[in-house]
This record gives structure tokens, sequence and C-alpha cells, in this order.
């Protein structure tokens, strides 16, 4: 059984696959995190598998990223979708939520977020829910992973209804449309309800030209036209597309006014947040503030000064040499190994790997706290901060994601410009992150640092990345006033609420990317300090 | 008006998304931003370059040539 995982960006979708599946996805506070897709199996419910989509706020794909669900939709096999929704923003949530309900497959609504809609002062009749859209649903607050929540989840996965689709009572013109849509594909083999691929069609849902091969695709697109052309006419709204929202919103009014209850009256943090963003963002402080973090996170890292991850690197260096290396030398002596192989296993070995892996304590340090900056929101307003700088050079505020992700990873970040709609642009951020200092070039900085510097040793890291990043900016400007001449570039970004995040998913992150880095950067180590060891004896 | 004539914390209808191109306008709507919608003025940052705006609930941040296309009415 086979179960797809649907949802806006940024509402727990992988909050909700970890803990259903007991695995380890990235979690992040803004949009765009989750890139690639995922299979796993469900926890309680032998043999079936949840999907993790990226996230998208519609079936119809506007950046390459959200194509995936469209393509998974008309050309995969599964049994049923789970969407996720963020409770406490139901209104956009829930135009999701309808096209997939539109597609009348056997579906489960998760309410995730239920804590901090509460917080807000509401709670979600899921009753009511239930009765006015005839489909599973239950609310929770994936990130407090109840174990009931769980068990109710995968039996109710078990036990899904097969429903009708969902009808809203779209402008006779649409409906038109739909059935004459409709009745030019009759041609063609698809697996989704046609009547919901020709709605699909109507609101620009270009995905579906690029996946299927249609037969009348020529005819369709006249009727779109005809549809459009006669929407406008009769003024019911400006563009078709903007009809047929309308009629969604309208109906998603009505359920919120019915199933979103008030519990209590609350202050609205928003205004305060909106206080914190003047002084975060502030057009003279912004800049600096953001180097003050970076400069106190490498600081902790890697300083003296407040030191956490030197500290523990001392500690670790005496482990290391003055225990293992000290015992495993004795072990060899006893066992009669010396010589070469002794030379080898110390000196080249223990010596190599160790002379890296002393400064695993501070790696470990520094995606620790890195993790927490992911995970408060406040990329999100880094992105603001650095919008106005990096337009100059041809990116916008957005390309500050994937650029921030390059310093882990060149990897994930050239995934996680996906999310960047605009194509020129994307490719222009791409071209650029090998440039940006990744972790694993870290070792290497702080090899370098501690054998000609005594002092100042965080502000020289911070240094050689600045360098780095004025090397990507001059060779993003350089590329924008080439290749890339004229391209338009946009800002359009959904700021996040500040969170407290999980000192479990931190943590977790923190430890999974040093594991990476060690057995990336450990493997190359073990293999040259052979090698080099064996050069220099032979 | 545009909603850059707002002042912070004025709320306003959005009459008309006419001027934005077909691109964009697609993104804003996905994100909730259409016509009729009310929208709140809930920060002007980076000296006035960048407006962060509510409709609905979504908060969402925008540049001051783009937010100038957005018509409203108080
Ligand atoms: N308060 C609260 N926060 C949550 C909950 N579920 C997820 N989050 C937070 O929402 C953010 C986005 O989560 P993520 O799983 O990465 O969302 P995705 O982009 O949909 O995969 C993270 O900061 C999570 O910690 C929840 O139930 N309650
Ligand atoms: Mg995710």
């Amino acid at each position: 059984m086979i179960y797809l995982l649907a949802g806006n960006p940024n509402v727990g979708k992988s909050t909700f696959f970890n803990f259903m599946t007991q695995s380890h996805v990235h979690v992040g506070n803004y949009s765009g995190v989750t890139v690639e897709k995922r299979v796993h199996h469900v926890k309680h419910y032998e043999g079936a598998n949840l999907v993790d989509l990226p996230g998208t706020y519609n079936v119809s794909p506007a950046s390459e990223d959200e194509g995936v669900v469209t393509y998974s939709l008309l050309n995969e096999s599964y049994n049923g979708i789970v969407n996720i929704i963020d409770s406490t923003h139901l209104r956009r949530n829930l135009h999701l939520t309808i096209q997939l309900l539109e597609l009348g497959v056997p579906s489960l609504l998760v309410f995730n977020l239920k804590d901090a809609l509460r917080n807000n002062g509401y709670v979600i009749d899921i009753e009511k829910i239930k009765d006015s859209l005839r489909v599973n649903a239950i609310s929770i607050s994936a990130r407090e992973r109840h174990h009931d929540d769980q068990t109710q989840i995968a039996s109710e996965m078990q036990n899904l209804r097969i429903t009708k689709a969902l009808e809203l009572d779209y402008h006779h013109t649409i409906k038109w449309g739909i059935q004459r849509i409709h009745d030019l594909l009759r041609y063609d083999v698809i697996q989704v309800k046609k009547k919901w691929l020709a709605l699909q069609i109507l609101e620009g849902n270009e995905g579906i030209f690029k996946f299927l091969n249609l037969v009348k695709e020529d005819k369709i697109r006249e009727v779109i036209k005809e549809v459009e052309d006669r929407i406008i006419e009769e003024k019911v709204a400006f563009s078709l597309k903007g009809a047929i929202f309308n009629t969604r919103r309208e109906f998603i009014d009505k359920i919120v006014r019915e199933s979103l209850i008030k519990v209590e009256e609350k202050e609205h943090s928003k205004y305060f947040n909106q206080k914190i963003d003047r002084i975060i963002t502030h057009p003279k402080f912004g800049i600096p503030i953001f180097f003050v973090i970076m400069l106190a996170i490498y600081q902790v890292s890697f300083g003296k000064f407040l030191g956490v991850g030197s500290f523990l690197t001392n500690y670790f260096d005496i482990f290391w040499n003055d225990y293992l290396v000290l015992y495993l030398g004795e072990a060899l002596e006893f066992l009669g190994l010396t010589g070469f192989m002794y030379g080898l296993l110390i000196d080249g070995v223990m010596g190599g790997v160790g002379g890296i892996l002393v400064f695993l304590p501070q790696i470990v340090v520094l995606f620790f706290m890195l993790a927490i900056l992911e995970g408060t929101g406040y990329m999100a307003r880094v992105a603001i901060v650095m919008d106005r700088f990096l337009s100059k050079f041809g990116f916008n505020g957005k390309s500050i994601v994937p650029i921030i992700t390059g310093f882990g990873c060149s990897v994930p970040a050239i995934m996680a410009t996906r999310t960047i709609a605009d194509k020129k642009e994307r490719i222009l951020t791409i071209l650029t992150i090998p440039f940006v200092s990744c972790s694993a070039r870290l070792p290497i900085y702080g090899l370098f640092v501690s054998l000609f510097f005594t002092e100042y040793r965080a502000i020289i890291i911070l240094g050689i990345y600045i360098l780095g990043i004025i090397v990507t900016l001059l060779s993003a400007k350089l590329l924008n006033l080439s290749y890339f001449k004229g391209a338009g570039s946009k800002f359009l970004l959904e700021v996040p609420p500040y969170r407290v995040p999980q000192l479990r998913t931190i943590t977790y992150q923190a430890l999974e990317k040093a594991k990476r880095f060690v057995k990336k950067a450990g493997t190359f180590i073990l293999v040259d300090s052979f090698k080099f060891y064996s050069f220099l004896v032979i | 008006m545009n909603i850059t004539d707002l002042k912070r914390d004025e709320t306003a209808r959005i009459v008309s998304l006419g001027k934005i191109d077909q691109i964009f306008n697609k993104r804003l709507m996905d994100l909730g931003i259409y016509e009729s919608a009310t929208v709140v003025m809930l920060n002007k940052l980076s000296s006035n370059r960048l407006y962060v705006i509510e409709v609905d609930d979504i908060e969402i941040c925008l540049r001051k040539e783009d937010a100038e296309l957005i018509e409203v009415r108080k």
C-alpha cells in the first residue's frame, strides 16, 4: 500500500513523516526544505509506505519543485493521499486540500500544529470537517509525537473512506468548459478522473501537457481560450484562474467559519513579531546583526574565548593521543608488530585520521548552532536583510537559503534551488553555489589557521568564509552581466512565524551532518594517510 | 491607490492585480493574494523597499516595485 504525503511548504510534513515512520528526514522552519522524494514504512500499519512529496500550494506546478506533485498524481500508483494541513493557516492550506479532494482519491486530512493553534486561542471541530467534506480527518501535533495519535493515524489510514470526488459549484461557463475538455479527453488513457484533469487544465496546469501526451491538445487549448474570454467578458472575474480560485475561496470561507472555533481570547503575538522583525531586518543594522550572529557562532565553535568547540576538542585530543593511540601502540607492541606496520597504523592512520577528527567536536558545535538558527525562522529574516544587497548581483534574497545550505554541503544546496521559481535565477544560483565554503573544507581551514595563526582564529575563519562569499557574488555579477543579461528577479517570501526549535530535531540534525562529514572526510583521509605514509617510508 | 500607500497596521481591500504579469500573479494567488481580499500592511522594512503584508492568515514579504502594482481601496 502506498500513500502520498502532500501539503503546503513548511506545515510539518517532514515532522509528520519522521513521526509516522520513525525516520529522520530534514526539518527546517522555512519553505522548500524537502526537495527529494522519500519513501518509508508506516508504524503500526504493516505493508504501508509513505511517500514524502515536496511542499506545494497548488497541484499546478509553478516551479519545478511543485511539478513533482502533479507528476506523482498523474503517473504513480498509490492507494491514498495523506494531506498535512497547517491549522494556523487554514485558508491558504485548504486550496490544496480542495484540489486533492476533487481528485476523489481516498484521503486522510491531518490538521497539524494543533498546539500552535491552541496557543492562538482556537481549536478545530474535526467532526464538523469530517461531516462537511465527507473524508477522514484528524487533528494532531506532529511535533509532540503522541503515541495515541500514531496508532489512530495508522488505523485511519487502513480505513479510508472511498468518497465521491468533491464537486464545487463553479460558474456555469467553467462547468461548460470542463464538459468540453472532458469530451476531448476521450481518446486518452489516464489514471485519474477526467473531470478533475479538465478542471486542472482550465486552471492552467501546464504540467498536464508536459507529463501526458494528450491527443487533442490543440483543441483543448482552444477551449481554454474560449472559456477565459467568456469569463472576462461576462465579468465573472479578471481571469479564468481567478474565477476558479474565487469559488474555492468562498467554499473555504464557509468551512473555516463552521469548523474553526475560538476557545480563548488571546493577545496576538503578531505585533510583537513585527517589532522584532523591524530590529532584526533594520536597513542599517540588519547585516551587522547577521554577521555578529555568525561571528558568535564561529567563535563558540572555533575560538578560544567562550570556545565550547575548542574546549571539547582539547578533551578529544587528550582522549585520542594519550589514551587511544597510546594503548593501541602498546597493544601492537604486545602483539609483536613493529616497524612498517606499526608506523603505518600509529603514525599514518591514527595520526592522519586523528588530525582531522580533532575538529569533530568543533564541527558538531557549529552544526548544532546553525540548526538552532534555522529552526527559529531567522533565515527568512536573513533573506529579507540580504535582498537589497543580493539584488545588486542578480540574485534575490531567496537565494540565501540555498547559499546558506551551501555552507553545509553543496549537493543539498543545489537541490534546494528548485524552489526558486525564475529559471535564470535558479541557474545563476546553482552555478555560484560551489564557491561557497562547504563544511568539508572547514577542517582544511582549521588546519590552516591553527598552523599559521595563534590569535583571532574565529575572525580569520570568518574572513575565509567572507572571501568565499565575495567570490560567489562576483562570479554571479559576471554571469549576470554576460550570459544571463536582463534576468528579471522577483522576490516573494512567505515570512514564517518565529518558533522555538526542538532540541530533539536540532541534535539529530547536527549529529547527522557530523556523521556524513566523518564518512566523507574520513574515507579520503584514511586512504590518503595510507598512501602518504607508505610513500614516505618506501 | 496602491498597497504601498497604506500606513503600518492599516487595512484595505485589493481591487486589482491587473498590472501584474501572469506568472507572478499565479504565485501571488498560490499564496492567497487575490482580488477582493483584505490586506493588512504589517511592516515596511529595509527603508521602505520591502513590504510585509498579511492576507487572510499569511504573511508575505515583497519588493516595492511589485507591491506598487497591487491596487487597493480603503
Ligand atoms: N508548534 C508546532 N510546530 C511544528 C509542528 N509540526 C512541525 N512543526 C514545525 O514546523 C516547521 C516545519 O516543519 P517541517 O516538517 O520541516 O515542514 P515541511 O516543510 O512541511 O516538511 C518546523 O519548524 C517544525 O518544528 C507541530 O505540531 N507543532
Ligand atoms: Mg519537509
